[in-house]
C-alpha cells in the first residue's frame, strides 16, 4: 500500500488528509485500546468509580482517533467541526440532563 | 514567475469553485456540509436514547437483568468488526484518490461485508435474548431501551451497508472513479459514526456495570 502522504483538499471539505500509515497505526490504536477495555472488565477488585472513569476515558480516546483521523475532522474546515462538535457537547448535555432528572447515577450508589 | 504561477492556481480554484454546483458560498462542499449537520443530529438523537437507557438502568421490576444476558466476547467481537470496517473505508478513500478503482471497490465490499456480519450479530444476539432469556422490547424497561436503542443503531449500519454495496455496484459498472471521491468521502462520514455510536454503546451498556 502506498503512502500517499498528506494531500491538500480539493473537495471543498477545508484541510488534508492522513496518511495510510497514519490510518494504520490508528487502527491498532483502536484495537489494542478495545483489548484494555475488555480485559479491565475481568481483573478483580476495582472500585466500581475507577472501573467506570477507566473504560469511559478509553471510550473517549477510540472517539476522539476515529473522528479526528478516520473521519478527518481534525483537519476539516471550522464550520464542519461546529457542525458536529456543537450538537454532540448538546447530546452529552442531554444524557447527563435525562440522568439528573431520574436520579440516575454512573458513579455513585443509587439512593434507596 | 512564482507569483504569477500562484494567482493562476487561485484564479483556477475560484473559476472551478464557481463552476462546481456542489461548492457553495462558504466554499465548502454542500455534500459534506449536510451529511456533517445530519450526523450533528444524529448525535442529539442517539443521546436521547442512550439517556433514556440510563435512566431506567436498574430500574425495572422484573428480570432479565443485562448481567444475565450480555455475551460480551460476542459483542466485543461486533465491535472489533466496526472499527475494523472503519479501518477498510479509510483505505478505500486513498485508493480511489489514486484513482485505484478496482483496488477502492475492494475495501468497499470488505468493509460492506463486516459491516453485515455485524448486523447477523446483532440478529443472533436479539435471537437469544427473546428465544433464550424472554426478553422483549416490552418484558420491561430494559428491554424497552435496550432494543430501542440497539435496534436503530442496528439499522443504522443496514441503511450503510446498502449504502457501500451501492457505490460497489457503481464503481463495477465503471462509474465511479476520483471525481466521485466526495460520494465515497461522505458514505465514509456516515459509516464512521455508526462506528463511533457504537464505541459509545458498547462502553456504556455493555462493559459498564
Amino acid at each position: 500500500m502506498a503512502d500517499h502522504g498528506t494531500t491538500a483538499a480539493t473537495h471543498g471539505g477545508g484541510g488534508g488528509h492522513a496518511t495510510v500509515r497514519t490510518y494504520i497505526q490508528v487502527a491498532i490504536a483502536l484495537a489494542l485500546i478495545t483489548g484494555v477495555e475488555v480485559a479491565t472488565l475481568y481483573i478483580p477488585g476495582i472500585p466500581n468509580p475507577v472501573l467506570v472513569i477507566s473504560l469511559l476515558l478509553m471510550s473517549a480516546v477510540k472517539f476522539y482517533l476515529v473522528v479526528g483521523f478516520f473521519m478527518h475532522l481534525k483537519y476539516d474546515h471550522q464550520i464542519m467541526r461546529a457542525l458536529f462538535v456543537g450538537p454532540l457537547l448538546i447530546a452529552v448535555a442531554i444524557i447527563l440532563a435525562v440522568m439528573a432528572l431520574f436520579s440516575a447515577f454512573l458513579l455513585l450508589p443509587r439512593p434507596h | 514567475m512564482a507569483d504569477h504561477a500562484a494567482t493562476h492556481a487561485v484564479s483556477h480554484a475560484v473559476t472551478h469553485a464557481v463552476h462546481d454546483p456542489n461548492i457553495g458560498t462558504t466554499g465548502l462542499d454542500h455534500r459534506k456540509m449536510g451529511m456533517w449537520a445530519f450526523l450533528g443530529s444524529d448525535c442529539m438523537f442517539f443521546g436521547s436514547l442512550i439517556g433514556t437507557y440510563l435512566a431506567y438502568k436498574g430500574k425495572s421490576i422484573s428480570g432479565p437483568t443485562p448481567r444475565d444476558v450480555f455475551d460480551i466476547p460476542l459483542t466485543s467481537y461486533s465491535a472489533a468488526l466496526l472499527l475494523a470496517s472503519s479501518l477498510t473505508m479509510v483505505l478505500a478513500l486513498a485508493a480511489l484518490q489514486d484513482n485505484r478503482v478496482k483496488v477502492a471497490a475492494g475495501w468497499l465490499l470488505a468493509t460492506a461485508a463486516m459491516g453485515l456480519h455485524f448486523v447477523l450479530n446483532q440478529v443472533y444476539e436479539f435471537w437469544t435474548f427473546v428465544h433464550h432469556h424472554d426478553l422483549t422490547l416490552g418484558t420491561s424497561l430494559f428491554g424497552s431501551t435496550f432494543f430501542v436503542l440497539t435496534g436503530f443503531h442496528g439499522a443504522h449500519v443496514t441503511g450503510g451497508v446498502i449504502w457501500l454495496l451501492l457505490l460497489v455496484s457503481l464503481a463495477w459498472r465503471g462509474q465511479l472513479d476520483r471525481r466521485d471521491y466526495t460520494k465515497v468521502e461522505v458514505a465514509g462520514l456516515y459509516w464512521h459514526f455508526v462506528d463511533i455510536v457504537w464505541i459509545a454503546i458498547f462502553t456504556i451498556i455493555y462493559l459498564i456495570p
